[in-house]
């Protein structure tokens, strides 16, 4: 690649970069190593200041005391269920609407869109108290169910539809035209030709159904009064001494736990968010 | 509207994709198994978010129209009063502001990080996927565990008042109330979000044709041309869902209220989302928390469907 900018100007902006990212990287990571650094300190040195970097003494047994407090093991299964179920939903209920809004546009399609982009735009706050009262009318309090349902529902699958649509749309109607034409039914064109194509759009609805429905707080906060059937969220904030003063160090190490599997999913997902759509098909 | 229904016939003819046109009352045969497969694709989601959401939305609407007892369900309607209630409670003249404070300067900035950081990281230096990394880490940290972690920093003796305290500045009320507590809570928010937005930037960012930016090159358009002219119309449509998923994720300010202050020093930092939950769910004033929760939908509709109605003028869309 001939590049018409070089020399020391460019040295300089490329050292300029490194110390941008460097900087915001420092803020968003930081906090994270704080909070892994915090899980092994006794609370006695939490509260030494100036505060320490690094612990003095690595103390694990912080991560055996999570478990001793709360069933914080039963807890995570809770998230893992409503996180897998969501996201499940979340795709069947998507994919297939998206690419109705993008493709097939029946009658009154752009109607239909402006309402299902209600739905992203609807803050759970908005709706949760008479969600608390229908959930009650169904018996689902302390149940995981309405943390699935009520949020599959409700908060992913319309974002989910708008990502999915806007993938479908950057698709030329060509590819779906000659599938047609090569006798290729829609249901077949839908989900064999298409659907390879958005494959980093897919990934990024999965990508944002988990992280919602891993990260939900006033839902399960509202619903659940069992501590048996609570989500991690909320269990983490429970980790408090006897005067509901929070007990930094566990708090930290329970935190720490919890990033794990959303750890996982990230780095399985990873590579199809970043590699973008034209990479996909479109220049082949 | 003469279209044959032989395809290679038609096809130079539909270079965008066919719009459906509610005013061709004559449309082809062909448009009803169209309709029948889109609407068959479109039913499940579409009819129990229709189903849920509009129920929850009927429901709410009339309980803001009533008084609600908790302790015996009973209801009593008392037409607009909880709203009248809203412009005399002086505590909302400080939830408000504090709401727009967040939209505004959580979505303006939040877009024009999320862009500046996905450029930047879109560049070709060595190492750049570690801060690609780096950059996503919040947002595989839940929101609370977010908050909480916040919570631990900006404590009185906290990392935060040690780090300015290095600087040799006093330690400073970070969570006791005023602009100071909003700003806190403000960075909080952003930079448990940008991660999210950068990746969605990010990957409209590499869509864009690299053939057009040489193009563009070879016509001698500069770096901040070539960004302006061809980058941002390219990736407008991530810009706009960015956008506008701010602007309705600005008003969700919620964990942070109420695990870092519980919206004090009295209402000082307090939120719309929060004195919903806190009227509702802690004073169990159903009737007026329903009232405020129909000001926040209002308000997140009026405001979306404004930036939507604009969005014409500031996204490209190819098909258009």
């Amino acid at each position: 690649m001939n590049r018409t900018d070089s020399g020391p100007g460019q040295a300089a902006r490329t050292g300029i970069r490194y110390l941008v990212l460097a900087a915001v990287s420092l803020l968003l990571v930081g906090p994270v190593l704080w909070m892994v650094s915090a899980s092994f300190k006794s609370l006695n040195e939490i509260l030494v200041f100036p505060p320490t970097i690094l612990p003095t003494q690595f103390r694990w047994d912080n991560y055996a005391r999570i478990f001793e407090l709360q069933p914080f093991g039963r807890q995570f299964g809770n998230s893992l269920l409503v996180m897998a179920a969501v996201c499940i939903l979340t795709v069947v209920l998507s994919l297939p609407a998206g690419y109705a809004l993008a493709r097939v546009q029946p009658v009154a399609s752009s109607i239909i869109f402006v309402v299902l982009l209600s739905g992203i735009f609807l803050p759970p706050e908005a709706t949760i108290i008479p969600l608390f009262l229908l959930a009650s009318k169904l018996g689902w309090i302390n149940t995981l169910w309405p943390l699935i349902i009520f949020t599959a529902v409700l908060t992913t699958t319309p974002i989910a539809t708008f990502i999915m649509r806007q993938a479908f749309l950057t698709l030329p109607p060509e590819f779906d035209e000659a599938a047609t034409i090569d006798g290729a039914g829609r249901m077949r064109t839908m989900l064999q030709i298409s659907t390879p194509l958005v494959r980093p759009s897919l990934a990024s609805v999965v990508v944002i159904s988990c992280w919602y429905s891993w990260n939900q707080f006033l839902e399960p906060l509202v619903y659940i009064r069992d501590v048996n059937l609570l989500t991690v969220p909320v269990a983490l904030t429970r980790f408090t001494d006897t005067y509901g003063q929070p007990l930094w160090n566990v708090q930290m190490a329970a935190t720490t736990v919890s990033v794990l599997p959303v750890l996982l999913v990230f780095f399985f997902a990873q590579r199809h968010v970043v590699a973008g759509l034209a990479a996909g098909g479109l220049k082949a | 509207m003469n279209r044959t229904d032989h395809a290679a016939v038609a096809a130079p003819a539909r270079v965008r994709p066919p719009r459906v046109r509610p005013s061709s009352k004559n449309r082809p045969p062909r448009d009803a198994g169209r309709n029948v497969f889109g609407y068959s694709l479109l039913a499940p989601g579409v009819l129990g978010f229709v189903a849920v959401g509009g129920t929850a939305l009927v429901w709410v609407f009339w309980l803001s129209l009533h008084s609600v007892n908790a302790l015996s369900q009973k209801k009593t309607f008392v037409g607009l009063d909880n709203y009248v209630r809203i412009f005399h409670d002086p505590d909302m003249k400080t939830v408000f502001p504090n709401t727009a404070f967040f939209v505004v300067l959580l979505s303006v900035l939040g877009t024009v990080a999320a862009v500046a950081l996905a450029v930047l990281l879109n560049q070709k230096l060595a190492g750049i996927n570690f801060f690609r990394s780096a950059i996503f880490v919040p947002a595989l940290v839940t929101m609370v565990a977010w908050a909480l972690v916040w919570h631990f920093i900006v404590q009185p003796k906290g990392l935060l008042d040690g780090i300015t305290g290095a600087f040799g500045l006093d330690p400073m009320p970070w969570l006791r109330g005023g602009t100071l507590t909003l700003v806190v809570f403000a960075v909080v928010q952003m930079t448990k979000n940008v991660g999210v937005n950068v990746i969605i930037m990010l990957a409209a960012l590499q869509s864009v044709p690299e053939d057009l930016l040489e193009a563009a090159r070879l016509d001698g358009a500069g770096a901040w041309a070539r960004f302006r002219h061809i980058v941002v119309p390219q990736i407008s449509p991530a810009i706009l869902m960015v956008f506008m998923l701010m602007v309705t994720g600005s008003f969700k300010v919620f964990e942070i209220v109420l695990l870092m202050t519980g919206g004090g020093p009295g209402v000082q930092s307090s939120v719309l989302s929060f004195a919903i939950y806190h009227e509702a769910f802690e004073l169990n004033d159903i009737g007026y928390a329903s009232s405020l929760a129909v000001i926040l939908f209002l308000a997140v509709l009026a405001l979306t469907g404004i930036i939507w109605q604009l969005r014409k003028r500031f996204v490209y869309y190819e098909s258009d």
